[in-house]
């Protein structure tokens, strides 16, 4: 039942500490205190993903990440790594296509070091860029690429998905892994611009989680930042909303792989819009519970399906993406399981989720996200995350209020308009037998 | 504008493990608690002691095809109301298979700690095995056989196992079975296979979580307090699987085209039992492969830039273990960076430094705070422990020693292990550089994919 987590042992609403200032250069702060271990969580979210990248330049919001990592004014190739892991730190960085994150948690004892490492590389990471260590990085990204995608069955599922759902030159259009052909052409030159242009301080927000007190972690962020110059720049607004798409697109895609698969793809409501929880929740309700109906008629009635996921992905410029996943039974007809799928999504739409299935929707979603935010790490970026994308730091304490208003009626009404059969798009996967049949 | 000197950096304390309150039931089945305050989701892992080692030779996977069943129904409600149950109350379940037993892993928020327990012990004390759950999860089992020869790592893991081991052993084989015995398993079989070898005598629960206003002794008594013991097979006695004969040679898995070579290393290592100490091989795996720095990627990927990444590590089994070096590298490059690799693992001979000896034991020793901090990592860890037949303070007794090491225990415990006698697969396209490959010397092997 909607807000039934409200009798819960947790206190509710949540109540994580927030507290919030911004710098003279404009870098946004945020610090959650939490004594339970001494270590602290750093984290960065700058406002650039592959969404920001031009034309020919496919990857380079990725690439220039590689590069944060190989040295800046004070501190030597390699040595932001080295530094940190030597005195008890995980860290790491992943861009995806509407931010970039760099984090590491350390010891208590080590935080003004990471912060000083942050501070020389997201101030000053020109001064250390050559065309060797892009060159370097390049190979290493490109490895990264064949491992990921290329010498992966169904690899390149997403970003098939990508191009067939949204429009040529939308920012989406194009994987974060880029094209091997643009990786080779980016330049030390592209390196200078992209960073002028985003790594601002006014661009960029740090959050601190754990055992550090907010004025102390405040002046320490000073310290180390405050010297950053606020540089000139701007970014774009985001996109304004793409409408679903308005017939049925497919891909179809014969080679390599052991099963045939089918992708469903939607248009969703963009993350931040509470129809986006609801789209959400619909499509927990159709594939992505085990007792969801499409699991339970595909996977283990019929057994026409070894598996079927469904997921939505929240993004920010002007779109976000639902996603069927159903990986087809070695003996079963991919056009027959594509037909019963339409058929539940028919029904679905009809009549909207059961209250099980909204029951079960709201109380997995409520488990997952408690999990999250158990870890230091999660809650950090969690918090960084709709800071940065949203303005609301403190969202991490209100995502189970906004999500257990949303009703039956909600689903219904959003999967309407958002999952209709003739808004999807279809990437299927399809083994070498099917060569003849195409 | 001033350049702000490079902050010194303070030593963390001393930390530990945190330990359990323990207790056990009248059934056998032992408890360790461990109350975290803030951990809302409450991670709940049972453990038990079994052996694949003890499936017939001809319905090898029975145990982990029995496994991915528990949650398929139960004696009181078939796969669907299950199913249902268990989601409409917030409850994440999951079970596999482990060199020392089985264990069943459920997560759920604090409030649904009573339910949970309920559905955890009706899973494994009275599952129902549906005959066509059973079918279903055959089939899958085979869809997931050919998943698996697709994937590069995946691939190269069974041949490792398959040239590694001696092939009488079972651990030559794949845990869940291959195509010949898993295809006529039944549910009968499933069902013998579960009443033989699971019940609560010497089983093992870990409840980790903010339990504050919790009866956990009432809830226990309510749940597992009604597992009844029953005549149970024990596993075997743990034994270190012998290597084959020919182990030492390179297979190339044959796959045209393939664009990257996927290589694995792979030598005898100990398990976490060894002695005078398990604490140097963590340490070991971290400074040869461990991080973007180690001697494997320093050269490799930051100089070379032929891979996205390698890593290397002593992988414990619960007897004996195998220090395994593996990542993808170009299909191009694939001959000079196996001898470069092969270079760099020899390299441990001439020694370890004093600063790898430090900067690998405070990374391995300093992360513990944070790698433990959460319900479900601190129920890892201890069901790690209790799987491996270790006491619950060995992450701390283990992390002690750790910060004794010299560089001399480094180099000691290295070359006990590592002699240069390594099994090598590499799954990639072998048109490409099987003859160069064959040049190193070593016996070289071709097989399909």
């Amino acid at each position: 039942m909607p807000g039934e987590w409200a009798t819960y042992g947790v206190p509710m609403p949540l109540d994580y500490p927030i507290h919030e200032r911004t710098l003279g250069n404009g870098l946004r702060v945020v610090i959650s205190p939490d004594h339970s271990i001494p270590t602290v969580t750093v984290n960065l979210w700058v406002n650039v993903g592959s969404r920001h990248e031009v034309a020919g330049r496919t990857g380079f919001a990725h690439l220039f990440e590689h590069l944060m990592f190989q040295g800046s004014r004070s501190v030597a190739s390699g040595e932001h790594f080295s530094a940190l892991m030597a005195r008890g730190a995980r860290l790491n960085a992943t861009t995806w296509f509407d931010r970039t994150n760099y984090f590491e948690t350390v010891p208590v004892g080590v935080l003004d070091l990471a912060l000083w490492l942050e501070a020389d590389r997201h101030g000053y990471l020109l001064d250390a860029v050559n065309q060797t260590n892009l060159d370097n990085q390049r190979d290493v990204v490109k490895e990264e690429k064949r491992q990921r995608y290329d010498n992966v069955p169904y690899g390149n599922a997403l970003r098939d998905i990508y191009a067939t759902i949204f429009p040529e030159g939308h920012p989406y259009h194009h994987p974060t892994i880029g094209s091997m052909a643009d990786l080779d052409a980016a330049s030390v030159e592209d390196v200078h611009a992209f960073f002028a242009t985003h790594y601002r301080p006014d661009n960029t927000v740090l959050t601190l989680v754990g055992d550090i007190d907010p004025e102390d972690g405040f002046a320490r962020v000073e310290r180390y930042f405050g010297q950053l110059p606020r540089t000139d720049g701007t970014s774009r607004a985001n996109l304004g909303h793409l409408p679903p798409l308005t017939e049925p697109a497919r891909e179809v895609v014969i080679g390599e792989v052991p099963n045939n698969r089918l992708h469903f793809a939607f248009r969703l409501p963009v993350e931040g819009d509470s129809d986006f929880l609801a789209a959400d929740l619909a499509l927990e309700a159709l594939g992505g519970l085990s007792m969801s109906r499409l699991v339970r008629r595909l996977v283990r009635s019929e057994q026409v399906a070894n598996s079927v996921q469904a997921h939505a992905m929240g993004f920010v410029d002007g779109v976000s993406l639902g996603l069927i996943v159903v990986d087809i039974a070695t003996d079963a007809d991919p056009e027959y399981v594509e037909s019963a799928l339409l058929e539940e999504l028919t029904a679905f739409l009809d009549s909207g989720p059961t209250p099980e299935e909204m029951e079960a929707a709201l109380a997995q979603s409520e488990r997952a996200w408690l999990q999250a935010l158990g870890s230091q790490e999660e809650r950090a970026d969690l918090i960084s995350h709709h800071a940065l994308l949203h303005g609301r730091p403190g969202y991490i304490n209100d995502l189970l209020d906004d999500l257990s208003a949303v009703t039956a009626e909600d689903v219904t009404r959003v999967a309407r308009t958002w999952l209709n059969p003739s808004a999807r798009a279809v990437v299927a996967y399809l083994t070498l037998e099917n060569v003849e049949a195409a | 504008m001033t350049v702000i000197a490079r902050p010194e950096v303070t030593p963390a304390a001393r930390w530990a493990f945190p330990q359990p309150t323990t207790s056990s039931l009248s059934n056998g089945l032992t408890v360790h608690t461990f109350d975290l305050p803030g951990q809302y989701v409450v991670a709940l892992r049972l453990i038990v002691p079994l052996s694949v080692r003890s499936e017939p030779r001809e319905s090898e996977g029975v145990a982990s095809l029995m496994t991915r069943l528990l949650d398929e129904g139960t004696l009181e409600h078939d796969t669907e109301e299950f199913t249902e149950l268990l989601e409409r109350k917030g409850v994440a379940f999951g079970a596999g298979l482990s060199d020392g037993g089985l264990h069943v892993d459920v997560d759920a928020p604090a409030s649904r700690l009573a339910d949970a327990l309920a559905l955890m012990v009706a899973a494994i004390a009275r599952p129902s095995f549906p005959a066509e759950q059973v079918r279903r999860l055959v089939r899958t089992r085979l869809a997931e056989i050919e998943q698996e020869r697709a994937s590069a790592p995946h691939r190269a893991a069974r041949e490792l196992a398959a040239t590694f081991f001696h092939p009488d052993e079972r651990a030559a084989r794949p845990t869940a079975g291959s195509a010949e015995t898993v295809s006529g398993l039944t549910r009968e079989d499933v069902e013998s296979f579960h009443a033989t070898h699971v019940g609560p005598a010497g089983a093992t629960l870990i409840v980790s979580g903010d339990l504050s206003g919790i009866d956990l002794d009432t809830l226990l008594a309510e749940s597992f307090g009604s597992w009844t013991p029953g005549p149970r097979a024990l596993p075997p006695e743990a034994e270190v699987p012998r290597r084959a004969d020919d182990a030492v040679r390179i297979v190339l898995v044959d796959r045209p085209d393939s664009v990257q070579s996927e290589i694995v290393v792979a030598g005898p290592g100990p398990d976490r039992h060894v002695k005078p100490a398990w604490a140097p091989y963590p340490v070991l795996g971290f400074v040869m492969g461990g991080s973007p720095n180690a001697r494997v990627d320093a050269v490799l990927r930051e100089e070379k830039g032929y891979t996205y990444g390698m890593r290397s590590g002593f992988r414990p089994r619960r007897a004996g273990g195998m220090f395994v070096t593996s990542g993808s590298v170009r299909t191009e490059v694939t001959a000079d960076a196996l001898t470069i690799l092969l270079e760099i693992l020899a390299s441990g001979d001439a020694g370890f430094t004093a600063k790898e000896l430090a900067d690998g034991v405070d990374f391995i020793v300093d992360t513990a705070p944070g790698r433990f901090a959460t319900a479900d990592a601190v129920a890892e860890e201890a069901a790690a422990s209790i799987l491996d037949g270790l006491p619950l303070d060995f992450t701390t007794t283990n992390l002690d020693r750790m910060r004794t090491l010299t560089t001399a225990d480094l180099e000691a415990a290295y070359a006990r292990y590592v002699t240069g006698e390594w099994t090598i697969v590499i799954v990639g396209d072998a048109s490409a550089y099987a003859d160069a490959i064959r040049a190193l010397g070593q016996r070289v092997d071709v097989v399909p994919n």
